[in-house]
């Protein structure tokens, strides 16, 4: 059927584009961008999702997509953003073992790894072949990719980014390797999404003292007015 | 060698001549416009070029025999360059003409010779240009090759006309989209661009290019600004008939070239706008973080060899 063959076309365009925004994601210094980064990257995953439905039919990719579009190319972009405006940190040029070169010569290497071994265990199957093959690889190298983005960043709003980006990874080698229960990546959205929020409570206030740290979460309207002392 | 391929290496460089400082006033336009300035009219350059022809040259007394091949040297191997780039024709292939590895080492030794340059005249500003040149080649280059080998790898050719005409026949391969970024890059790079460069001033202590054709004058000095754009030109259409082929003549038509030319001019205005934009939306980037930018292209580059490989 040439439309499928078309949606599959178009599935390796976005597989393109996830690694254009995991380089991307990996070596950039400015914070803003690197949100626009994660929600394209999620936006593309979106659309993986819609894709894979129009071939294979199966509902629960449908509400994956309808969830994924609003947790993680709205809210959660949305709440970072405005998280970043309040900290006025404009950047993340502080990095920790890795810089930005060597972590993308380093990601690099992780797919041809990663390459290597799934074609190695996936020898002989009929997945091997086909695109289901290379959605999985790149859903291990994103992962991997997350979590240098995590530990090679110093700010905790990069790491939490590292962190979504892995979670990323997870949901595209789900899409395309082991269909997880609808539950679990609901489950996992909402781990994600308060996430987020400790993150904010964290970045606004571990630099800081005790009371310092209780006026900005009044700041942020974090807490009810009435427990502010006298 | 055939009477069309003759006909192919003339149309080519004169249309390579004609349209190159075309893009390079349009770029200064674009970055003029965002800037908020009018900017030079679009015929500026080619008015700029005709002037520098008519001026008499001055030698720095202590310059040797180098200062005065090099504007023949550097221009000879960028035509010579152009011809194997198809910009609107593509003919058979004749003799090594086209092949990607040539068309690196004759781009390199066009850099060779405009570094050699700035330092013959012994003007400091010479040799600090030309050794951030140095430095800077020293570093893209390995990356160049990597991105012309996975080109390679992708077309199965080495010959840049084969590549050409595999794309025009409608090649669908979504490892074209991480090319394009790599040459775009590259184009960036190696035409002293500015998150690299600044194109724009004769002023600055960082500056690279313009700091090794500081010493020119005259109509060498037109030679070298010549041969800058049409490097620019040729890279450009490198970028576009890989990526976007659609309308490039692979059969000897008057008609089917004009129209090839037309398109090209349209597709190639559309990519100078680009790097005028990218250009305005960037600052020049610190020395020592160069290799980031480049890492990029590299990696891109070497996944689609990897791909290719593996798959």
């Amino acid at each position: 059927m040439s439309d499928a063959a078309l949606l599959q076309e178009a599935i390796r365009v976005l597989f393109v584009v996830i690694i254009i925004t995991a380089a991307y994601i990996i070596s950039t210094r400015n914070l803003l961008s690197l949100v626009s980064a994660y929600a394209l990257q999620s936006l593309t995953l979106v659309l993986i999702a819609l894709s894979l439905w129009m071939i294979e039919g199966a509902p629960v990719l449908l509400a994956i997509a309808g969830i994924s579009l609003i947790t993680k190319t709205l809210v959660i972009p949305y709440f970072i953003a405005n998280v970043q405006e309040k900290i006025r940190i404009k950047r993340d040029i502080e990095f920790h073992f890795l810089n930005p070169t060597t972590s993308l010569l380093l990601s690099m290497a992780i797919i041809l790894v990663v390459y290597i071994a799934l074609s190695h265990i996936m020898q002989g199957t009929e997945a091997r072949e086909s695109l289901f093959f290379f959605g999985a690889v790149l859903g291990i190298s994103l992962m991997m990719m997350g979590m240098m983005v995590t530990f090679s960043r110093k700010r905790a709003i990069t790491k939490v980014l590292g962190y979504l980006t892995m979670e990323n990874g997870v949901l595209l080698f789900g899409l395309f390797v082991t269909e997880l229960p609808f539950i679990i990546e609901f489950l996992i959205i909402i781990d994600l999404i308060i996430l987020v929020i400790l993150t904010t409570i964290l970045t606004i206030g571990l630099d800081s003292t005790l009371e310092d740290y209780h006026k900005r979460l009044h700041r942020f309207h974090l807490v009810e007015e009435t427990e502010e002392g006298p | 060698m055939n009477a069309s391929f003759v006909l192919y290496m003339i149309l080519n460089t004169l249309l390579v001549l004609a349209l190159a400082p075309l893009f390079i006033s349009l770029i200064k336009k674009v970055k003029a416009a965002t800037q908020g300035r009018a900017g030079p009219p679009l015929l500026q350059t080619y008015a700029t070029i005709v002037k520098l022809l008519k001026k008499e040259v001055v030698y720095s007394p202590n310059s040797s025999w180098i200062m005065r091949v090099t504007p023949y040297i550097s221009m000879a191997a960028i035509l010579v360059a152009a011809l194997f780039v198809p910009l609107a024709f593509v003919p058979e292939e004749v003799g090594g003409i086209g092949n990607i590895i040539l068309f690196l080492y004759l781009l390199a030794l066009a850099k060779f010779f405009t570094a050699l340059a700035g330092l013959d005249a012994g003007s400091s500003f010479g040799g600090m240009g030309s050794s951030r040149e140095m430095s800077i080649s020293a570093i893209i280059e390995p990356t160049t090759i990597i991105v012309f080998a996975a080109l390679a790898f992708v077309f199965k050719t080495l010959s840049i006309f084969g590549m050409f005409s595999t794309s025009a026949g409608g090649f669908p391969a979504p490892t074209l989209i991480l090319m394009g970024i790599s040459l775009f890059i590259i184009i960036i790079v190696e035409t002293s661009r500015i998150p690299v460069d600044n194109p724009e001033t004769h002023l600055e202590l960082t500056m690279i290019h313009e700091g090794m054709i500081l010493e020119q004058s005259g109509r060498n000095l037109a030679l070298m600004e010549l041969s800058a754009a049409i490097k620019l030109t040729v890279l450009m259409a490198l970028l576009i008939n890989l990526l976007a082929p659609f309308g490039l003549a692979t059969t000897l038509t008057a008609a089917g070239i004009l129209l090839a030319a037309v398109l090209f001019l349209i597709k190639a205005g559309i990519l100078a706008i680009i790097i005028g934009l990218f250009e305005s939306s960037m600052s020049k980037m610190r020395f020592f973080r160069l290799p980031n930018l480049f890492a990029m292209a590299f990696f891109f580059s070497t996944l689609v060899i990897i791909i290719e490989v593996f798959s």
